[in-house]
């Protein structure tokens, strides 16, 4: 949805910086100029920052933190009249941060744990274990109510808070699941890092959807992270190392389309090309990502188009529909979840009061910004409450868990649903106890 | 640069006994016949240090307490010109223009000034310096809300114009608003420029009684509440009456026959449909002590049961812009003692307007002005000796 | 000082506990103004009023306010204030008025005239994080709002209760509530339902002299002078707004939008007169000639008609029947007017996509055009064809596009005239075309801004539209209630230094005064 950065980067920078006219529409959408009302915790304002940063070549203190600040949900860019390309510009931002800028020890500290724990399915998938013992003991919740972890480091405070209550993991996927009747499609399958480690069951039913409408699914079990993780905090290399990685995968498995359930995944993989090109990566690179970034798909948009053939069976429940960031503003996903859901007999979906705005889960920028990413939780928790759903839906693992927890912390507890479990409860005839508990 | 190469034509006589305002009689009076004459003699007057009052069609003399001093009259009937673009529907007109006419002539081209009077006979600048809104206000806006111009000779006599002749216009200062119910304290208005509007094709006037307070609340609120958009409800009350409200609805034939049956409906089943306005609509008692009295709209008839009792309310009650008018020779004390019934209660202003000759000293005619400090300071800019109309200003400046 | 030394004494969060007094004066050299020096005198003055959070004194940060939205006139201010309260204000511009320093009030900084264009050695009074709801009553139709709530905000909290707030200007869902009262914002309803002075009954304000006072509140009609009336649209120039009682109206039962395609904007123009002249008063005329619509399809895919050379929105609302019956009488008078296509759209959804396309229209020129001048004048509607000719030769002549976006209805000109800026003096030219479009309503017996103000931009443009006794009228008012002139000076009125030796010679004789109806001396 933007165009790359390419040839003389810093040119085309500047041209992506001159397509801003200021006319502050990205303001009210902006998560950060909500909380603080302030023009440098704006687009409009960080846009600013960053013709500083290009004209006068300096990267202030100051500027960094307004960019850290910047949770890149992209609503900024929905928001723009003037087409403005604003994740372009924020990532090419984060890299020169990342290069230029020097941070304080343990802000490095702490960002180099993170990055070698989430790209990793399998260092998330060891943590379950001692997380689900330490779920069991009740421990956790007395800590919480303590608030001890958030006086010695919100951000573990957060990590705690936002894991999700674990049962024991499902048996893992096939590598190919084939076609329930007449086959429609072949299609690959993106099992995720948090998605596949936190959530296995959602990837499941996403198998299970796919094959129950016809198509024949494969799960590489080679795949490895997408890299948006990284891409959007500035790690170009290891972004880009990820992506090559992906895009070979994927080119192995001879699919029509990829398909993603995971929001943030999704937006990164539609346009890996774009990442290549700001690491340097030669042409021929570039071209092979581009053409695997056009087969990537999200799952309610691949199946809104696809078209229903399964039985959909009823399902009793008033749904809260969230739009995770990356699915709508990162990949213009919006009708096509709502579709599926209110096809599902005796379902009905509400839609969030402030629905552009983010939840402040936004990748790892909860465990970075602990504090605002926890308001900005409360805040999309109230409005989740203030619909009276029984259940909330939403296409992202992050925005799951965040959201979870500031409902659970509000003491409005709702169970919260990907968007491929309560499909796969209509098209298996389940009861809403899948989706609520007993 | 216009004209003083002119030849000056005698603007300015001796006072009659006709000439008296308040009591006073002006040693001379002037009759202006364009705003270049008036602005000749407002500045003679001010080199001379002379105290002014101006004259429209005299209705509103009895308006706000006699002047403290008054040496010169300006009477601006001879400012009467009328200047229509019916393709534009803008008009401007010179102060001296008696509404009437002005109505007349917009009335030929299937448009008019969206404007009930409140007095009959009045010249144009005579109700933009009162300001004084009708029922009609309530969906046309106040009269403030059609001024998009005005030329106004300052009492140092020099012109000022402010706003334009088109109907969105935000360049510079609208101090035609400062005019507008200035009540002559400010300067005087040679020209008045207004937004039109096409005549509807048609009206009705849906009218109810209420026994109770609570029924006229209700009918009130229900027609608040209902999509008929009335161009006015207005409310009166009076020792001994039952409460009435009586909507305008305006537009076509067609339209007009279901939207006065959800009237009906909303105000009840008693309401009686006419097809035209009552004589005198608008129209405030020519005698006797009238108050302005604005609350906030909810309490509109609150303020006509509390007050209705010992004077009549009447007035715009959506607005909550009332008016309270007693019968003449009242004695003062009472009227006093209601106005401070009304200012004791939040939100609440009342205004007397008009008392009895020679009760002027027994009844504080403003209140509490919020923002008196700043009227003031404008006043003192523009009239810095209070020559004009001294003592007519907010809180008696 | 270097930029380096800015830097280092920069914060890195949104907490603004960058540099202190000593660095502010540090960044003034010891020849600086005796007016700058009292800007960093404050600096500790302000930080014990707002808090740490509440100032902001790093370079960086206070750059980013360093324009509105025309970018094209910039100054970074001397320290930007982001008070959250109405005492906060007084407080702020008490110590102005004390030590003479100018402040200046912001909004949202979606303004087009740089009527919030800084003071590098002044105040930013910015009311970003003054934007409570403070009451919605319906009972006594109206809202009570800080400064800074957005436009678009009032309504949304209306709408449960079927009324909205009617002045709604295209950068609405931004735009605050102060900014409005400070431009007299309009809006595409403007026709029927007026301004925002039209809907304002109650104001907070501070006055230059740091006096918090309250001027009208629920009841209308307050008693004595108007000041609310002169109040808004003063640009800041006679304080600052800190709490707002606006009326809310009744969402009207029916609502209809039209679209209608004609192949010339003469047809269109022709469409509008007649519907005018019939006497259907639409709530909305608006109309865009084919480069707008270029754009608009550009930037968000509004889907209208194909071939329009001119298209014509119209909007009628009212009680059913009545809407009804207008519906097809506009319909008519535009298939008469030549319109080869009308779209009828009731639904909200249908409606808005409508809208869409012509609300997005200024910013989407940025798609078609690296950038542009947003010029905005008023012509009589009966003048509306001719002026439209004329800006078409202007364009013709100069090489220099124009499109044409524009409230029909009142006669305000929007025309968007589109320039490279990377070429060399491309700016000039646009500029020398845009000034032109302004002459040509002046002649007409127009207006110099329909609705986006004064400020700077058009100060030293006064002097077409009035004469020298009307602005020093103006100014004897500015001064009555801003006698030192602290309050957003050099905005609205044309001062020497921004003009030049003769700010008040005007340069073409006004109609009215060629016509005789006004005078000048």
């Amino acid at each position: 949805m933007t165009e790359p950065i390419s040839g003389d980067t810093d040119q085309r920078f500047s041209e992506l910086l001159d397509d801003c006219v200021h006319c502050g529409f990205c303001l009210p959408t902006c998560p950060t100029h909500v909380l603080w009302g302030q023009e440098m915790d704006s687009p409009r304002g960080r846009i600013h920052l960053m013709e500083q940063m290009h004209e006068d070549d300096v990267l202030t203190q100051a500027a960094v933190g307004h960019f850290d600040n910047c949770l890149g949900c992209l609503a900024c860019v929905s928001a723009c009249p003037s087409g403005v390309a604003y994740d372009a510009l924020i990532d090419h931002t984060r890299h020169k941060v990342e290069e230029q800028h020097e941070r304080p020890v343990p802000e490095r500290a702490l960002r180099g744990a993170v990055f070698s724990l989430f790209p990793y399915r399998a260092r998330l998938r060891m943590m379950r274990g001692p997380l689900r013992a330490y779920q069991a003991t009740g421990v956790g919740r007395a800590l919480r109510k303590s608030g001890v972890l958030d006086r010695i480091s919100p951000t573990l405070a957060t990590m705690e808070r936002i894991a999700p209550p674990l049962s024991s993991p499902p048996p893992p996927l096939p590598e190919f699941v084939p076609a329930v009747g007449s086959r429609r499609a072949r299609v690959g399958m993106l099992v995720g890092c948090v998605q596949g480690a936190f959530f296995p069951e959602v990837n499941t039913a996403t198998a299970r959807i796919l094959a129950l409408e016809g198509c024949d699914v494969v799960i590489p079990r080679s795949q490895g992270c997408c890299g948006a993780l990284s891409g959007h905090s500035g790690r170009l290399d290891e972004a880009a190392r990820f992506t090559r990685a992906l895009v070979e995968v994927f080119e192995r498995a001879d699919v029509e389309r990829v398909v993603v359930n995971s929001a943030g995944c999704g937006s990164s993989m539609k346009h890996m090309d774009r990442t290549l090109e700001e690491a340097g990566a030669d042409p021929a690179w570039v071209r092979r990502a581009r053409a695997a970034s056009e087969k990537v798909v999200d799952l309610t948009e691949f199946l809104a188009d696809l078209g229903p053939q399964a039985e959909r069976h009823p399902l009793p429940v008033h749904a809260a529909y969230h739009d995770a960031c990356h699915l709508s503003h990162g990949q213009g996903v919006t009708s096509a979840p709502r579709e599926l859901l209110a096809r599902i007999p005796e379902l009905t979906v509400s839609d969030l009061p402030n629905k552009e705005i983010c939840c402040g889960s936004a990748g790892v920028y909860n465990l970075f910004n602990p504090e605002p990413a926890a308001e900005l939780g409360d805040r999309k928790g109230q409005d989740a409450a203030a619909t009276g759903a029984q259940v909330l839906v939403s296409g992202n693992p992050g925005c799951s868990m965040q959201i979870g927890s500031a409902l659970e912390r509000a003491g409005t507890p709702m169970p919260v649903a990907h968007t491929a479990r309560v499909l796969d409860a209509s098209l298996r005839g389940l009861g809403t106890e899948v989706l609520l508990g007993p | 640069m216009a004209g003083s190469s002119r030849t000056p034509i005698p603007v300015v006589r001796d006072g009659t006994p006709q000439d008296t305002v308040g009591g006073l009689a002006p040693a001379r009076v002037a009759e202006p016949s364009s705003t270049e004459e008036l602005s000749r003699t407002l500045t003679e007057a001010a080199g001379e240090g002379r105290a002014v009052t101006l004259r429209g069609g005299g209705t509103a003399q009895d308006w706000g307490p006699p002047p403290r001093s008054l040496d010169l009259l300006v009477d601006t009937s001879r400012l009467s010109w009328i200047d229509h673009d019916p393709g534009d529907l803008v008009v401007e007109v010179g102060a001296g223009t008696p509404v009437a006419d002005l109505y007349a002539h917009l009335a030929k081209e299937g448009q008019r000034l969206s404007y009930d009077p409140v007095r009959a006979g009045g010249t144009v600048g005579g109700a933009v310096a009162t300001g004084a809104s009708g029922p009609r206000r309530l969906l046309h806006g106040a009269l403030r809300d059609l001024v998009i111009g005005m030329t106004v000779v300052r009492p140092d006599g020099v012109v000022a114009r402010s706003g334009g002749r088109v109907v969105k216009n935000v360049a510079g200062y609208d101090l035609a608003k400062l005019h507008t119910g200035g009540h002559g304290t400010l300067g005087a208005v040679a020209s008045v420029a207004f937004r039109l509007q096409p005549e509807p094709a048609a009206l009705r006037l849906v009218e109810a009684e209420f026994e109770d307070r609570a029924g006229a609340e209700r009918a009130l609120a229900q027609v608040r509440e209902s999509p008929v958009v009335p161009s006015a409800v207005e409310l009166s009350a009076a020792p001994g009456t039952p409460f009435s409200l009586k909507a305008v609805l305006e537009g076509t034939p067609d339209g007009l026959r279901p939207r006065a049956d959800r009237a009906v409906q909303a105000m009840g089943q008693h309401a009686q449909v006419h097809e035209g306005l009552p004589s005198g609509w608008g129209l405030r008692p020519t005698s006797g002590p009238l108050a302005w009295l604005s609350v906030p709209p909810a309490e509109s008839v609150e303020a006509a049961a509390l007050l209705g009792r010992r004077v009549g309310v009447e007035g715009c009650a959506p607005r909550g812009a009332l008016h309270l008018s007693w019968p003449e020779g009242t004695p003062p004390a009472e009227v006093a003692s209601v106005l401070e019934e009304a200012r004791a209660r939040p939100e609440w202003a009342a205004t007397l307007v008009r008392a009895d000759p020679g009760t002027d000293e027994a009844v504080d005619r403003w209140g509490e002005v919020p923002g008196l400090a700043l009227m003031r300071a404008v006043k003192d800019s523009f009239d810095p000796d209070h020559r004009f109309a001294p003592g007519r200003g907010p809180g008696g400046t | 000082m270097s930029l380096a030394e800015h830097e280092n004494a920069g914060n890195t969060g949104r907490a603004a506990t960058a540099d202190d007094a000593g660095t502010a004066s540090a960044q003034r050299p010891a020849t600086a103004s005796p007016r700058a020096a009292a800007v960093a005198d404050l600096v500790p003055h302000l930080r014990a009023i707002l808090g740490e959070d509440g100032l902001l004194t790093d370079r960086s940060q206070r750059r980013t306010y360093e324009s509105d939205g025309l970018t094209h006139h910039r100054e970074v201010p001397g320290v930007v204030a982001l008070p959250t309260s109405a005492d906060q204000v007084a407080a702020v511009v008490r110590l102005c008025h004390e030590h003479g320093v100018p402040f200046v009030p912001r909004g949202a900084g979606t303004g087009l005239s740089a009527g919030a264009l800084p003071h590098s050695d002044g105040v930013l009074l910015v009311t970003s994080r003054m934007r409570r709801i403070l009451e919605i009553d319906i009972a006594n139709e109206c809202a009570v709002v800080e400064p800074g709530v957005a436009n678009l905000d009032i309504t949304r909290a209306a709408a449960p209760h079927g009324y909205y707030y009617a002045p709604d200007p295209s950068s609405q869902q931004v735009c605050s509530v102060g900014g409005n009262v400070a431009e007299n914002s309009g809006g595409a309803h403007c026709l029927k339902y007026g301004f925002t002075v039209n809907h304002v009954r109650g104001l907070d304000v501070v006055t230059p002299a740091g006096d918090l006072v309250r001027l009208g509140g629920k009841a209308a009609d307050a008693p004595g002078y108007d000041l609310i009336g002169a109040f808004v649209g003063s640009e800041g120039t006679l304080g600052v707004a800190t709490r707002v009682v606006v009326n809310l109206t009744r969402t009207p039962e029916k609502t209809v939008t039209l679209l209608s395609a004609f192949d010339s904007m003469d047809a269109g123009g022709r469409a509008v007169s007649s519907i005018i002249g019939e006497g259907v008063l639409p709530s909305a005329i608006e109309m865009m000639d084919a480069l707008a619509i270029e754009a608009a399809e550009a930037a968000v895919a509004c889907d209208y008609p194909e071939g329009a050379a001119a298209v014509l929105v119209v909007e009628l609302d009212g009680p059913t029947e009545e809407v009804d019956a207008q519906v097809a009488q506009v319909e008519h008078l535009c298939a008469q007017a030549g319109s080869f296509e009308t779209r009828t759209a009731s639904s909200a959804e249908e409606r808005a996509l409508i809208w869409k396309g012509r609300k997005s229209a200024f910013a989407a020129v940025g798609r078609i055009s690296p950038a542009y001048i947003v010029q905005d004048g008023v012509v009589p509607r009966t003048a509306l064809p001719e002026v439209l000719r004329r800006i078409t030769e202007l364009s013709a002549d100069s090489g220099i596009r124009v499109a044409n976006v524009f409230h029909a209805g009142d006669g305000n000109l929007h025309p968007l005239v589109l320039f490279d800026d990377a070429e060399q003096g491309a700016w000039e030219r646009a500029e020398e075309v845009s000034a032109q479009i302004l002459d040509l309503c002046v002649e007409h017996g127009g207006s110099i801004t329909g609705e986006h103000g004064v400020g700077v931009d058009k100060a030293c443009k006064m002097p077409r539209m009035y004469g020298p006794d009307d602005l020093e009228t103006f100014d004897l008012f500015r001064r009555s209630l801003d006698p030192d002139g602290t309050a957003n000076p050099e905005k609205l009125l044309p001062t020497p230094r921004l003009c030049g030796e003769q700010p008040g010679v005007q340069r073409d004789v006004h109609p009215l005064v060629a016509s005789g109806h006004a005078e000048q001396f």
